[in-house]
């Protein structure tokens, strides 16, 4: 790596925890963007924190302290929630639910992953039915209490969670989507009677209808409150000690950021921290290139995560599944499928070819590593195929080996469907570019988006390998692929916005509800919102809260969130209904023209602006020039094609202003670019590559 | 022709994906709430035979029956298919349907002027008239009780909607909105799988495709004869009973010997009762889906799903039996029940043959529709009680759910939220909890199945379809025990009482239903199960202390929350 030049203060700092790396990245008060690695620390998330500061430092020349003490804006996604989760390391939780109605979260409403695979077992329910306890009390559907909470029964559940060692109390009471009565109060007796600090109500979580898919949600926020909330007040305050000035802001599940004192109140908010930053990278990528339109494959060792990003919207909704819970919590639609560097191909018992779900992960990883894995990946179909160059990589911590590749796909693979080595190496590559084209297809063409009017954003460090290929078989013009290809989340710290999403349960016709009654509804939440935001710093001419309804027509079971225009006085009913109209024509292809259409509820999502700079361009242009390749090397291209004389350049002798025409591969300290025959690859500003794809060009 | 093995994986990827596709148009588009929400419809491909070759979506019971249709259709119209057509069909005796509510419509694919391919969604219709709202008439003696039939018929000429056909379809309808919008999702859902598999084949090339699909289907005929190498061969004989024929208490019988040989297997229901007065009656594409769910749930879940893999299944349906009954016989409810009953004798017979892949019996369930008028409103709503659905069945290494959706989809089709429900039906919700000592005991538990309560607050009628009720339906296998049977009560705000008959359509006054859902079986020797999971079973009151004692030779310490080890090991012996 050069050495780094000196930073202005001061600056703004994205610190990204991923499975294998931590990632930094930084942008100074000059625009001038930095990224920095260190080996990620399981055991202790935090001191990959500290870890990847220090590496900064080391690079920048600086003490951390001084790093952390002119550092303005300090963003933070963190696995932690995810990984409480995933390796099931919660704590004890007790339950609260409205007599008669223990076991729903049990019965998880029957929703099974596959439901050919019947002999797998529900993941295992997160509060034993013991520890769910019945309260009397009930409200209607319109919130009326229908018989008084019963308090006494509230005690008894919590001497006997006391009893039980129970660290964290999850309320779900039926109806409480409605009014909060019940779960307040009881809460009042929780607080009164009980030394335990966690406590999560549904009505506060996310109010949504449902008593399954919100308690689910509560729940999960009970389980990983204390875990999460600790980690987040102890890397607090250990940054502030070292010099940190300001509060750390985390990167939620919707792709929003929120400061650490408001991600307390809702953890599960955080269950998608991380892969959600994505939404910043793209908020950053539309600046630099103004494309609206973006969707983005992050590929990585063993998975691609599709992010959608239309006419600037990155789409939020409230239906997150993770390792089979059902969490009710706002999040960005990622998409994520098996299919990265690290995925196994094989053959079936009936001879069919096989690429993913499976991976061989970091470790042992290709079998072109030579670490303890002999079946083949698409990383060893592309090292046989030229593409990859063999040898030590990534500063020589692992070497490709490209015969232990070859052998792999020879036993595997190719002996068992007849096929030469490189016949079968461009078959896992074409099976793994059709999962992708899947994957970016049920994001876009499902939802009704023509994915040719979008720009293929190819990052993660296997991106930009698959970009140009997929982007080709999709249609789609262009491929955007970041120079920083591998740290697409912590750059995305740099460009998100404080969000909050908030829900109000409601039932309305939209032809018969006044614009008062719209007013009323809306009120609370705004003011909520608009506290919230002043509370993370953002006065009320800085906060923009956009009201939403979710409308359907009569008889749908599924709502479409329409933005409500401000329109003073009076509720604007034929533009509401004609931006329904519109979002329901592009996703189902019809409407009914003068179809009721009922509101189900009303929505307020809260955004504070950070203020930011453009990034700097890179000092350095081009001449004018043609780039010159560092080497050549014989690789497999595509179909049309095939092998040749591919030119290889290193990256950091692409400049502002270069441009080529493929076939081309370009080697970058964290990932390879392919670019296919005859198209055009510009180098923007910043040292970025924007890639017209090739009319005609090979399928 | 020279079959591409990376090619053929990818049109299989490609096929699966189209399918799909289709399902998600038709779950996001359709206006009833039984595609949407309970996903009751299946999207399929077939080839230009009327072959099935994919079907990735949808549910289980629909599995072997869409070839039929497509045949039946081709038969009908032979010469006379054109670009643009699109059919619709539904009647089990004429048109390969497996019941009336299971409208299909079928597009054909053209690839340069020649037919192709079909896409097709077979879909349960909200009201199709007949002598029940809501598409199930317990009372039906015959198929002209239970809705309108259609034989295969042109919907669109050429790209032309008969209109004078589609004001008939909705004058049948009780609910002529919600059958135009769903039709309307189907006729969707088919035309973007249509253009999707047009341009497959023209990759292909029309001849090329054709030897693609019939690959495919080799490829499935060669996994399950794989996957068959695990069942020794010989003869596995089974039968299963329903204790009704919707009028009477007796005993009807599915009978099956499944004979594994180095050919194939072949499934014989000779030794079936003849055909049934009620509408329980299999249709021939029915009992060939029940039997191909059957086998395919015994194996792997990833066993392709296509009718190359069952091409080496003989089934033989004796004509004139509840598995291939004669017409006029009624035959709504086939694809629950019988198909639950043929499912569970396969499963019987083959858990005979290999212990490690036996699957114990699920219950049957006894959910019931209430319907009325919603308060102060002419509105009709029709409310399916699904949250009085049964339990699952155990096989080695998981206990049966405690609660579940229908056999017949697997567990496929969702359980509502009693929140979700109140909000849209004159109706409180005041249980859905465990019962108690009722799942079958095994060394793999049964599920539990629930106690079901609902006030229903207006006059409304009610009607029945216990089949769980009575007679334990979760049977144990290897050694498990049988889970307990349904109960079903409706208290009026008159004081009486009155027990649910098995089929039946009867008024009452604002009224609370009460039910207890039947239980699944246990898989293998309640004396083996982990002592761990009978104390976790009883501290959380699925299972009592007596019974822990009793059925499991667990003996629960005088803490309630340990195991006495020394006393348990007494008792096991």
């Amino acid at each position: 790596m050069k050495p780094e030049a000196a930073i202005t203060p001061p600056w703004r700092i994205g610190v990204d925890i991923g499975g294998t790396f931590t990632d930094m990245a930084l942008i100074d008060a000059s625009g001038s963007l930095r990224v920095f690695k260190s080996p990620s620390t399981p055991a202790d998330p935090a001191k990959g924190v500290v870890n990847v500061l220090e590496v900064a430092a080391a690079a920048l020349g600086v003490a951390v302290g001084d790093l952390l003490r002119q550092c303005r804006l300090f963003v933070h996604g963190s696995t932690i929630a995810t990984n409480t989760i995933l390796e099931r390391k919660g704590v004890s939780v007790g339950m609260l639910v409205t007599e008669g109605f223990r076991d729903f979260l049990e019965i998880r409403r029957g929703l099974r992953a596959d439901q050919w695979d019947h002999r797998a077992p529900f993941p295992p329910v997160l509060v034993p039915r013991y520890l769910r306890r019945p309260v009397r009390g009930r409200l209607d559907r319109d919130g009326s209490e229908e018989s008084p909470l019963n308090t006494d029964d509230v005690r008894d559940a919590v001497r006997f969670f006391e009893a039980e060692g129970v660290e964290s109390i999850a309320v779900c009471l039926m109806n409480a989507y409605v009014d909060p009565v019940h779960e307040r109060q009881v809460a009042e007796v929780v607080s009164a009677e009980w030394s335990g600090r966690w406590l999560s109500l549904s009505s506060e979580i996310n109010p949504v209808v449902g008593e399954y898919e919100r308690g689910s949600t509560t729940v999960m926020n009970a389980y990983i409150a204390p875990k999460v909330v600790g980690y987040l007040e102890r890397l607090e305050q250990q940054l502030q000690a070292a010099g940190l000035q300001q509060s750390i802001l985390l990167v939620q599940s919707n792709g929003g950021v929120v400061s650490a004192q408001e991600a307390a109140a809702r953890p599960v908010n955080l269950a998608l921290s991380g892969p959600a930053a994505g939404v910043g990278a793209l908020n950053l990528y539309r600046t630099l290139t103004g494309i609206d339109d973006l969707v983005a494959m992050e590929i990585g060792g063993t998975s691609c995560d599709v992010t959608l990003m239309a006419g600037g919207d990155v789409p939020v909704s409230d239906a997150l599944e993770i390792d089979g819970y059902h969490l009710a919590t706002p999040a960005v639609d990622i998409h994520t499928v098996g299919a990265g560097g690290g995925t196994l191909a094989g053959v079936d018992g009936g001879g069919m070819l096989r690429v993913g779900p499976e991976g061989a992960g970091a470790d042992p990883g290709p079998a072109a590593y030579g670490l303890g894995n002999d079946r083949p990946t698409a990383t060893d179909a592309h090292l046989v195929l030229g593409r990859l160059r063999p040898g030590p990589m990534a500063g020589g911590a692992v070497t490709l080996d490209e015969a232990r590749a070859a052998r792999a796909i020879e036993d595997h693979v190719a002996r068992p469907l007849g096929l030469s080595v490189e016949q079968a190496a461009i078959g896992i590559l074409r099976l793994l570019e059709q999962n992708l084209l899947h994957a970016v297809e049920r994001l876009s063409v499902e939802r009704g988006y023509d994915p040719k009017r979008f720009t293929l954003v190819a990052a993660g460090g296997a991106g930009p390998m698959h970009g140009v290929a997929v982007a080709r078989a999709l249609g789609c013009e262009r491929v955007f692929v970041p120079v920083q290809a591998g740290a697409f989340c912590a750059l995305g710290m740099l460009w998100s916005d404080v969000r909050l999403d908030s829900l109000r349960v409601m039932d309305g016709d939209l032809d018969a509800i006044t614009a008062d009654e719209v007013a009323e509804g809306f009120g609370p939440l705004l003011d909520t919102a608009a506290r919230a935001l002043e509370r993370e710093g953002f006065t009320a001419a800085e906060a923009e809260v956009q009201r939403v309804f979710d409308l359907r027509y009569k008889g749908q079971q599924w709502s479409l969130r329409t933005v409500v225009p401000e329109s003073g006085e009076t509720l604007d009913r034929s533009s509401i209904r004609q931006a329904f109209e519109a979002d329901h024509e592009r996703r189902f292809g019809h409407i009914q023209p003068d179809g009721k259409l009922l509101i189900t509820a009303l929505r307020a999502v809260a955004t504070g602006r950070i203020e930011r700079q453009a990034p700097k361009g890179m000092a350095e242009r081009s001449d004018g020039g043609k780039p010159v390749p560092q080497d050549h090397r014989r690789a497999f291209v595509d179909a049309a094609t095939g092998w040749a004389d591919v030119p290889v350049h290193a990256s950091d002798s692409l400049l502002p202003g270069h441009r080529l025409t493929g076939p081309a591969i370009i080697e970058a300290p964290t990932t390879t670019v392919l670019v296919g025959a005859g198209d055009e690859l510009s180098v923007d500003d910043h040292g970025n590559y924007l890639i017209n794809i090739a009319v005609g060009g090979a399928a | 022709m020279n079959i591409d093995p990376v090619t053929l994986a990818l049109v299989q990827n490609r096929l699966d994906h189209i399918s799909r596709q289709m399902g998600f148009v038709m779950t996001r588009t359709a206006r009833s709430p039984i595609f949407n929400q309970s996903h009751d419809f299946s999207c399929f491909i077939a080839d230009a035979a009327g072959t099935l070759i994919s079907q990735a979506d949808g549910i289980p019971i629909h599995t072997g029956g869409g070839g039929f249709t497509v045949r039946a259709l081709i038969d009908a119209f032979a010469g006379r298919i054109e670009p643009d057509d699109i059919f619709l069909s539904n009647d089990p005796y004429v048109a390969g349907g497996n019941h009336l509510p299971d409208w299909v419509i079928s597009r054909p694919v053209f690839v340069d002027g020649e037919l192709a391919a079909w896409t097709c969604n077979r879909a349960h219709q909200s009201d199709i008239g007949g002598g029940a709202a809501g598409t199930y008439n317990p009372e039906a003696t015959e198929i002209f009780h239970e809705g309108i039939r259609l034989p295969p018929l042109k919907l669109f000429e050429r790209g032309e909607v008969r209109d004078d056909l589609w004001q008939l379809l909705l004058l049948n309808s009780r609910t002529p909105e919600l059958l135009d919008g769903d039709l309307r999702a189907m006729i969707g859902s088919t035309r973007i799988g249509a253009e999707r598999l047009a341009e497959l084949v023209t990759e292909l090339g029309r001849e090329a495709g054709a030897g693609y699909f019939d690959a495919l289907l080799s490829y499935a005929d060669q996994r399950f004869r794989q996957a068959c190498e695990e069942l020794p061969r010989g003869t596995y004989s089974a039968t299963e009973i329903t204790d009704n024929d919707c009028f009477e208490q007796r005993d009807i019988k599915v009978c099956v010997a499944v004979t594994v040989t180095d050919d194939g297997v072949k499934v014989d229901f000779t030794g079936s009762d003849p055909q049934m007065r009620g509408f329980k009656n299999s249709s021939l594409a029915n009992t060939h889906s029940a039997v191909y769910m059957a086998l395919a749930s015994f194996f792997d879940p990833d066993m392709p799903r296509n009718e190359g893999a069952f091409r080496s299944v003989e089934i033989v349906a004796p004509y004139g039996t509840v598995v291939n009954p004669r017409p006029p016989a009624p035959l709504t409810m086939c694809t629950v029940f019988i198909a639950h009953e043929i499912v569970h004798a396969i499963w019987r017979a083959l858990g005979e043959a290999v212990p490690s892949r036996a699957c114990a019996g699920w219950g049957k369930t006894i959910h019931n529709i209430t319907s009325g008028r919603q308060p102060g409103s002419t509105e009709p709503y029709v409310m399916y009680n699904w949250a009085a659905n049964a339990a699952g069945g155990a096989v080695e290494g998981r206990d049966g759910f405690n609660q579940i959706g229908l056999l017949i989809a697997l567990g496929g089709l969702h359980l509502p939220n009693a929140e979700g429900y109140e909000r849209i039906y004159p109706a409180m919700i005041r249980r859905q909890e465990f019962r108690t000592d009722a799942a079958g005991a095994g060394t793999f538990r049964g599920g539990s199945g629930v106690h079901y309560a609902v006030d229903v607050t207006g006059d409304a009628t009610y009607s029945f379809r216990g089949e769980g009720l009575d007679t334990p339906s979760g049977f144990g296998i290897q050694g498990g025990g049988t889970g307990s049977a349904g109960t079903m009560h409706v208290q009026s705000a008159d004081g009486t009482t009155f027990t649910a008959p098995k089929y039946g359509v009867r008024e009452f006054p604002p009224a609370r239903l009460e039910a207890s859902s039947p239980a699944g079986g246990g898989w293998g020797d309640p004396k083996q199960r982990d002592p761990a999971l009978v104390l976790r079973d009883v501290r959380d009151e699925i299972v009592s202390t007596e019974a822990a004692r009793e059925v499991y030779g667990v003996v629960i310490a005088g803490d309630g929350r340990s195991v006495d080890m020394e006393a348990t090991r007494a008792a096991r012996g």
